[in-house]
């Protein structure tokens, strides 16, 4: 910039921080000085605005100063400068791309200026400044202004959801995507509501509506934003909610450790305050109740209409621009709401078929996006030739081995969802595959195998039904589960409950020496301490049948671990809970099991099942699963993506599976990089005490008086020491006198001398 | 309110039948239900509930049901009075969205012969998944009238985009016995389903069409 000449308006221009000081301190007795710069104000700007191109380096400046003096003063001053902002808005979008960048700034600046000051409204200032996002060419000041706009819609929604302007940029960003469905515009709304949901400010329909609207657009970039926000957006919020929740984690113990410590100072003791309060502040919002975070899938107002246009226009469309990678981002996410929603998209299974072949590349993708497909209400006849296909592709005795791990893992999930779509001689051929020699292909063909174990072991070879599988069929528990079957639930386990509360009662009834058949009127008395001992794991401490499950412990972890896999799987979970009943009853006899029918209602028809009800209910039901499991202990055998989320989706990783295993010997390296992989880190090995006074430093705890003398400097020690040696008769026997004297006082410190 | 009793439920199913059959008895059969609010749930790192259980009784038994069958199983809906459609009518409806859904909205609920459930996706589209009334399967041994009242006793506990959630657990027409008994059923299944138990129930509210609202917890 040319050095500028110090003329008599600016000696002015120079004193305006000062004057600005003044005013905010009195207003009233300022107010002609701040007419006279208004006044400047304005013949500077009507000079710019006559000729915006043509002004002068100098004229620039002292306008932009102007603007930000009068910004900063303008609520002192209403009445002057209820123009000023609708001023600098008329500037700001008839000039935006001529104007010099620095002005720019200064004017966006001073609008948010004016904004936090109330002397403009959220709506105007966005409606202003969100034009120019979308036009400007200038990047510097497209990050300006859509940092500006997200803090404004940021700090206006902090303390109560700001309805109205929510509404109102709603409507535009839904204008913004709709009207243009070719340009790429809409990737402004895209960044902003995804910015927006990721900070749980924006999380309700509409704003799936907009991203809706966005993936169905033509332009790849903006598609891809969209899809790409239904298929991480949620994550990305869990994520950023974690993560906001650690980093301000305070430790008020060590805070008030360390002002007990240092000098106590005012300033010192009003951090503590405000610690107290961060950390109170926490508490309630911990204790708040979450609030309503439904993932953005589940938002969707339709979600087959909207299922069925990505498919058609981007999948099936010749026409489409996408490429595979982006056509395999559309397909995950038509795949996932298919799953979720189970919804009916014939096509899309015949689209499928081209794709299924080991030369095609990411084909894993797409077979984890089959399996995300299928749900129990799709006809099995349209999922029959796909597994046929995949089965003659992928696995065969000829198909290197990670090509068949991946074709097994992919037909079991698939028959994990849709169990029909499995013929019997495929599966029992698939089957023999557990004999390979490869690992990965044994433990994939494991997987199809204890799969149907479960849901149907009459498909399956005599010898390879397992013990729990032939008694189940032979005593008519286990049935194949019928096309649109839906399982009515029933209280897990509450049989058990029943009869565990039977068994109390008598033992009790034998404590007070009553007949075991009498009234009981004891029976509300109970039920009014179980709502007292609200809290559950009081309650089941004082249990007394807990003696005898810890001794198998390790097998209940094992097993609670399965029964979470169980769960994870919707379609099983019934058929699971009518085979763990069926366990706990195989010690009793048949016929008992039989009278015992009756009596499940009984209870869940004339009682309130307790905190303490359900808590018994929970540990009998895995007690009852330990009993059965613990012989064989291999309850886990096949299912291996432990508990799974039903809104998760399924991942190519997922498909290829224990394909590692199959890759040929690894090296050194890398077995134990792969042994490694699960274990926690620990970081090195190092003496207990080592570790204990590094947590200490890392608390910031002060060091004792015996660690402060080893570390001392040597050289300071030195003359110390070489004095010593130098003492006369007379000053060592002093100096050993007054150390007795010291020790009979009790130390240096000691008062009782 | 801090619990719940069984005596407390009595008595207030007491008063809600002496409301709407003595007090103001209206000119159709009220139908009771139970509305659930709940609290300190997040659906989305919970598991999203949801859960049918079979009734004691029957709470709505004017639900309409059709039958899409075979020939065998249209003789028999014939034989006990129920609606049915064969596969012909079906196709008749020739896929058309707008028909499919005034079928849909028809009737309550379809069951549907086993040879036939298996191309209701075909002939019929995602119309009555859509409106959440999928048939179920019926086979040729099952007997029809069990069956029927097997679905019409059978409700279904499902949560929406909203954190509380109605199921009609009977009518006024019922004894106060029967509706109790689906009352606790109702109430232990929902309970049985969270993953928190009672902790994560805000309240239970019962009311009859037209009665003022119960609340039991």
């Amino acid at each position: 910039m040319v050095k500028r000449k110090l003329g008599a308006l600016e000696k002015v221009e120079a004193d305006l921080p000062n004057l600005q000081h003044k005013i905010r301190r009195d207003p009233k007795s300022y107010i002609e000085d701040f007419r006279a710069q208004h006044y400047q104000y304005e013949s500077h700007r009507e000079i710019f605005m006559a000729a915006p191109t043509s002004a002068t380096d100098t004229g620039i400046i002292s306008l932009r100063e102007l603007i930000d003096f009068v910004a900063h003063v303008a609520d002192c001053y209403p009445d002057i400068t209820k123009d000023f902002s609708q001023q600098l808005m008329d500037i700001l979008t008839q000039h935006h791309l001529v104007l010099e960048p620095e002005l720019r700034e200064k004017i966006v600046g001073s609008l948010v200026l004016l904004r936090k000051k109330e002397l403009l409204d959220s709506a105007t200032l966005l409606q202003t400044l969100f034009p120019i996002l979308i036009t400007t060419p200038s990047k510097t000041l497209r990050a300006l202004i859509f940092q500006k706009i997200l803090m404004d819609l940021r700090s206006s929604n902090a303390k109560t959801t700001n309805h109205k302007l929510n509404r109102t940029m709603q409507t535009v960003l839904y204008n913004l995507v709709t009207s243009d469905r070719v340009s790429s515009k809409g990737l402004w709304a895209i960044k902003l509501i995804r910015e927006l949901w990721k900070r749980q400010i924006w999380s309700d329909a509409k704003t799936v509506e907009v991203m809706k609207e966005a993936s169905l657009s033509e332009n790849e970039k903006v598609i891809i934003g969209g899809v790409r926000f239904f298929l991480g957006g949620d994550q990305e919020r869990e994520e950023m909610e974690d993560e906001s929740s650690d980093e301000e984690a305070i430790d008020l113990g060590k805070v008030k450790h360390q002002v007990g410590i240092n000098k106590k100072t005012r300033k010192k003791s009003r951090a503590v305050e405000k610690a107290k309060a961060t950390v109170k502040r926490k508490e309630r919002k911990k204790n708040q109740p979450h609030p309503l975070n439904f993932s953005a899938l589940h938002l969707l107002h339709d979600p087959q209409g909207f299922a069925e246009a990505l498919f058609s226009k981007h999948l099936q469309n010749s026409k489409s621009k996408l490429n595979l990678e982006q056509k395999l981002q559309v397909l995950q996410l038509v795949t996932r709401l298919v799953g979720l929603h189970k919804l009916h998209i014939m096509q899309l299974y015949s689209y499928f078929q081209k794709y299924l072949t080991p030369r095609q590349p990411s084909v894993t993708s797409f077979l984890a996006s089959l399996a995300q497909a299928s749900h129990d209400l799709v006809p099995p006849d349209v999922l029959e030739p796909l597994i046929q296909k995949i089965a003659n592709e992928f696995v065969s005795e000829a198909s290197a081995s990670l090509v068949a791990t991946a074709g097994l893992n992919a037909i079991r999930e698939i028959c994990a969802r849709q169990p029909l779509a499995m013929n019997e001689t495929l599966l029992q051929d698939l089957v023999m595959y557990r004999k390979s020699k490869d690992k990965g292909v044994v433990m994939a063909a494991r997987g199809l195998l204890g799969l149907y174990r479960d849901l149907n072991p009459e498909m399956l070879k005599r010898r390879d039904r397992g013990k729990e599988a032939s008694i189940g069929l032979r005593s008519g528990e286990k049935k194949e589960k019928r096309f649109g079957e839906e399982e009515t639930g029933g209280i897990e386990g509450l049989e058990l409950l029943e009869q565990w509360k039977e068994e109390e009662r008598k033992k009790k009834r034998a404590e007070k020496g009553l007949p075991s058949d009498a009234e009981d009127g004891e029976d509300e008395e109970d039920e009014a301490a179980d709502w007292d001992a609200w809290n559950v794991e009081d309650d089941e401490d004082s249990d007394d049948s807990g003696g005898w499950i810890d001794v198998q412990s390790d097998a209940e972890i094992d097993l609670s671990d399965s029964d979470d896999e169980k769960d994870a799987r919707p379609s099983k979970k019934a058929k699971q809970g009518a085979y763990n009943e069926e366990n706990a009853n195989s010690e009793t006899a048949q016929d008992k099991t039989e009278a015992q029918k009756p009596n499940i209602a009984t209870i869940a028809t004339t009682r309130i099942l307790t905190p303490a009800d359900l808590a018994k209910l929970q540990e009998l039901r895995t007690q009852a699963a330990v009993d059965a499991l613990v012989p064989g202990a291999k309850g886990r055998r096949g299912q291996t993506n432990a508990s799974r989320h039903k809104d998760d989706p399924l991942t190519a990783e997922e498909i290829e599976g224990l394909a590692a295993l199959s890759a040929g010997k690894a090296t050194r390296e890398e077995r134990i990089a792969h042994a490694k992989e699960g274990k926690t880190d620990r970081a090195e090995h190092k003496s207990i005490t080592a570790k204990r006074k590094e947590r200490k430093e890392e608390q910031g705890k002060s060091t004792t008086n015996k660690e402060k003398a080893r570390r001392k400097n040597i050289f300071m020690t030195l003359g110390k020491a070489r004095n010593k040696n130098k003492r006369s008769l007379v000053e060592t026997r002093n100096i050993l006198k007054a150390h007795q004297d010291r020790q009979k006082r009790g130390g240096r410190r000691g008062n009782n001398g | 309110m801090s619990k719940i009793t069984v005596a407390g439920v009595r008595q207030n199913i007491q008063q809600l039948l002496d409301y709407s059959q003595n007090e103001k008895k209206r000119n159709f059969l009220e139908t009771v239900e139970l509305q659930i609010g709940l609290k300190n749930y997040d659906p989305q790192r919970d598991k999203r509930f949801s859960g049918t259980i079979k009734l004691p009784s029957v709470p709505r038994p004017n639900m309409t049901i059709c039958i899409l069958g075979d020939q065998h199983d249209l003789d028999r809906a014939k034989h006990h009075g129920i609606d049915a459609m064969s596969t012909e009518d079906l196709k008749k409806l020739n896929k058309n969205k707008k028909l499919i859904k005034k079928l849909a909205r028809k009737y309550d609920a379809f069951l549907a012969s086993d040879g036939l459930i298996k191309q209701i996706p075909r002939l019929l589209g995602p119309g009555l998944s859509k409106a959440g009334k999928f048939p179920t399967p019926i086979s040729h041994a099952e007997d029809m009238a069990n069956k029927v009242t097997d679905v019409k006793s059978t409700i279904k506990f499902q949560l929406k985009k909203v954190l509380c959630l109605g199921v009609a657990v009977g009518n006024v027409g019922m004894t106060e016995d029967e509706l109790i008994a689906n009352v606790m059923l109702a109430i232990n299944y929902l309970v049985s389903l969270l993953k928190k138990g009672w902790q994560n129930v805000g309240s239970l509210v019962l009311k009859a069409s037209m009665s003022p609202p119960k609340r039991l917890y």
